[in-house]
């Protein structure tokens, strides 16, 4: 479980070169696309000063700046980094906020995210978390890259499913586990993200606005977080 | 023998509760969920966090607000991330505190014509409790009640805050605060439920008041479920406050309330046993009889979460405000049709009721969502009106030009 980390050196420095090489990509200012990048209307009227205001695709952007780690169609297929797809704005809003507070620090990339989210405006925040909404979650069952994913462990994905069951994951994230709003989506979700995600916050490492996550994973031990990541990241190829 | 009966009762109940404990862990809904009926559209409802990003100036729904004529609605100040409660300094500082998504007390100030918004204190616990008296500014959490002295003297850098009070419960249900000092000199603070529904124990569900030096605590209202506005009428002392009622019960009932204390310390508003002053609870009211408990001077609306509230005592609006409450309703979370989310004004009938409760700012529900959230009102030396909106992160000012 702990060679995750050697494995995947060489991503985590790709990772970070592409941060390197990227200063300021993140921000608002001066990166929007050239106007005569996009194919021309014909017949258009020359813009008007009040219509020449760029409008910024954050979809491109997303495509430029995220796609690296979090995937092109926002399935990651970097070891710990989250998938996106099937998103909510709302959830993927209030991550990025917290990141540019410095209120996310219970991830081996928080300090690189909140570098991010830093450099980024509110308008960002905005079109950021509006593009990721945009994913299908489709993307989360398409058709796994090399290498193929681990094999479900049918005894511990039972665990998981009962432990989710009596911890009532469902209160907030929906009996289907796609969450809505503030609550992320679970289903289908990277194993060892959600590893990392439910170990921060039983130890208070990850915060939400209150402790309800804190609180839901109290009493329960290593093992069971790993089953319950188990279940839930698996639980959407099984329905499928 | 009676001894040994005892050991083993105790013994036998300790193993049950021990084994229990092995076998299934605590777990336990989140508190605004427990009662939620099994219904798929109840089950898609939960309480909603301001969202973290305050609206541009230019985008917030002033256009879109409805008023009584002569009455105008105007930006105060915008990008004030989660606005809540609002207190006026000596020197016409805005005092605003937040809530969850930003944890901040704010302080607004008129720089050269200009009003800035200044970070005072930052990473607080659900600071939403403010009240300013005297030259300080009192500061309550769930957990406790600081004060910063002389404190427009220090915008820049706030003074190491004087411990009040600190032996709040710290719950974060219901738990945050509005308080307020009183024409008796005294710092009222409630503290609300710890729970949707539930019988709780002394600490809780209920309103008291305190010395400023936090000294000398008793209870003022019992059966307060959660209340986070309240004032003090001004002819007669009397503290008036609403009182957001249970969940889950019903789309429409029951109803909020605002409700008047006339002898502190002696009456009991009824939760968890007696909603709205109507009906019993369905299932911890059995036994219990509404006419025990102290009826709302006015009803509000189900699941409408009326907030903030003051008396109007100021100079710019038309006679008949004069002692009428503004109320701001945040807007139900809990019910599919959304409403509310509006300022409404209830005029006392001056024999300790509600004659009416009008609409007074309206418009902020569109397409049943809302595209803005009162949070608070207060009212300001000019008599013009404040209204705090968490939900844009922005403070308006409603003034009075006539006719």
């Amino acid at each position: 479980m702990r060679l995750w980390w050697k494995a995947t050196l060489w991503q985590w420095t790709t990772l970070l070169s592409v941060i390197a090489m990227a200063p300021g990509a993140w921000a608002q200012g001066p990166a929007p696309r050239p106007q005569a990048a996009k194919p021309v209307v014909a017949g258009k009227a020359t813009p008007s000063p009040a219509a020449s205001k760029p409008v910024i695709d954050y979809s491109e952007r997303y495509a430029a700046n995220c796609a690296a780690c979090h995937g092109s169609e926002g399935r990651s297929e970097l070891p710990l980094v989250p998938s996106l797809a099937g998103q909510h704005s709302f959830y993927v809003i209030t991550q990025l906020f917290l990141f540019r507070d410095g209120r996310r620090n219970d991830h081996p990339a928080s300090a690189a995210m909140s570098a991010l989210a830093k450099s980024m405006s509110d308008s960002d925040l905005r079109g950021y978390s509006e593009a990721v909404a945009r994913l299908p979650a489709s993307a989360l069952t398409a058709a796994p890259a090399e290498p193929a994913p681990p094999p479900l462990d049918a005894a511990r994905f039972e665990r998981g499913r009962q432990l989710a069951a009596a911890h009532r994951c469902g209160s907030c994230h929906g009996a289907d586990l796609v969450g809505g709003g503030q609550v992320p989506r679970l289903g289908g979700q990277r194993e060892d993200y959600l590893q990392i995600a439910l170990k921060g916050f039983q130890s208070g490492t990850r915060l939400g606005y209150t402790p309800a996550m804190n609180e839901a994973l109290s009493g329960l031990k290593a093992e069971d977080l790993d089953d319950l990541a188990h279940y839930l990241a698996g639980s959407l190829r099984e329905s499928r | 023998m009676k001894f040994r009966f005892h050991v083993a009762a105790l013994t036998a109940a300790l193993l049950t509760a021990s084994t229990v404990f092995a076998q299934t862990p605590p777990a336990e809904e989140p508190f605004w969920a427990k009662g939620r009926p099994k219904n798929p559209t109840a089950d898609k409802m939960a309480p909603v966090p301001s969202f973290p990003i305050p609206t541009a100036a230019d985008q917030l729904p002033i256009a879109k607000m409805k008023l009584p004529p002569g009455f105008k609605a105007e930006v105060f100040v915008s990008n004030i991330l989660d606005a809540r409660s609002m207190r006026e300094g000596d020197k016409g500082t805005i005092f605003v505190s937040s809530l969850f998504a930003a944890g901040k007390l704010y302080a607004v100030v008129n720089n050269g014509g200009q009003r800035e918004v200044k970070t005072l204190a930052e990473k607080l616990f659900l600071p939403s409790g403010i009240e300013y008296h005297k030259g300080n500014l009192y500061l309550a959490t769930p957990k406790d009640i600081v004060r910063y002295d002389n404190i427009e003297a220090h915008l820049d850098k706030l003074p190491e805050p004087v411990m009040v009070y600190d032996k709040l419960p710290g719950d974060v249900p219901h738990g945050w605060k509005f308080i307020k000092v009183g024409p008796d000199n005294k710092l009222y603070v409630p503290v609300g439920a710890p729970c949707n529904i539930c019988e709780s124990d002394d600490r809780y569900t209920k309103i008291f008041r305190m010395n400023l030096d936090g000294s000398g605590v008793e209870v003022v209202a019992s059966g307060v479920r959660n209340t986070v506005g309240f004032d003090f009428q001004p002819k007669t002392g009397y503290l008036w406050f609403t009182d957001n009622q249970r969940d889950w019960l019903s789309e429409d009932l029951p109803e909020d309330e605002l409700n008047v204390v006339t002898q502190p310390g002696k009456q009991n508003f009824g939760y968890p046993y007696c909603h709205s002053g109507d009906f019993a609870d369905p299932e911890l009211g059995w036994g219990k009889n509404c006419s025990d408990y102290v009826k709302p001077a006015a009803k509000l609306g189900a699941h409408s979460a009326p907030l903030g509230m003051r008396f109007y005592s100021g100079k710019m609006f038309p006679a008949k405000y004069q002692g009428a409450i503004f109320i701001a309703r945040h807007g139900p979370w809990n019910r599919t049709q959304k409403n509310a989310a509006d300022v409404v004004v209830a005029f006392p009938d001056g024999k300790g009721g509600i004659s009416r409760v009008e609409p007074f700012l309206t418009g902020l529900v569109e397409n049943n969502q809302f595209i803005g959230r009162p949070a608070d009102v207060m009212v300001m030396k000019d008599g013009s009106l404040l209204v705090s909106d968490d939900h844009n992160g922005a403070i308006y000012r409603i003034t009075y030009a006539g006719k």
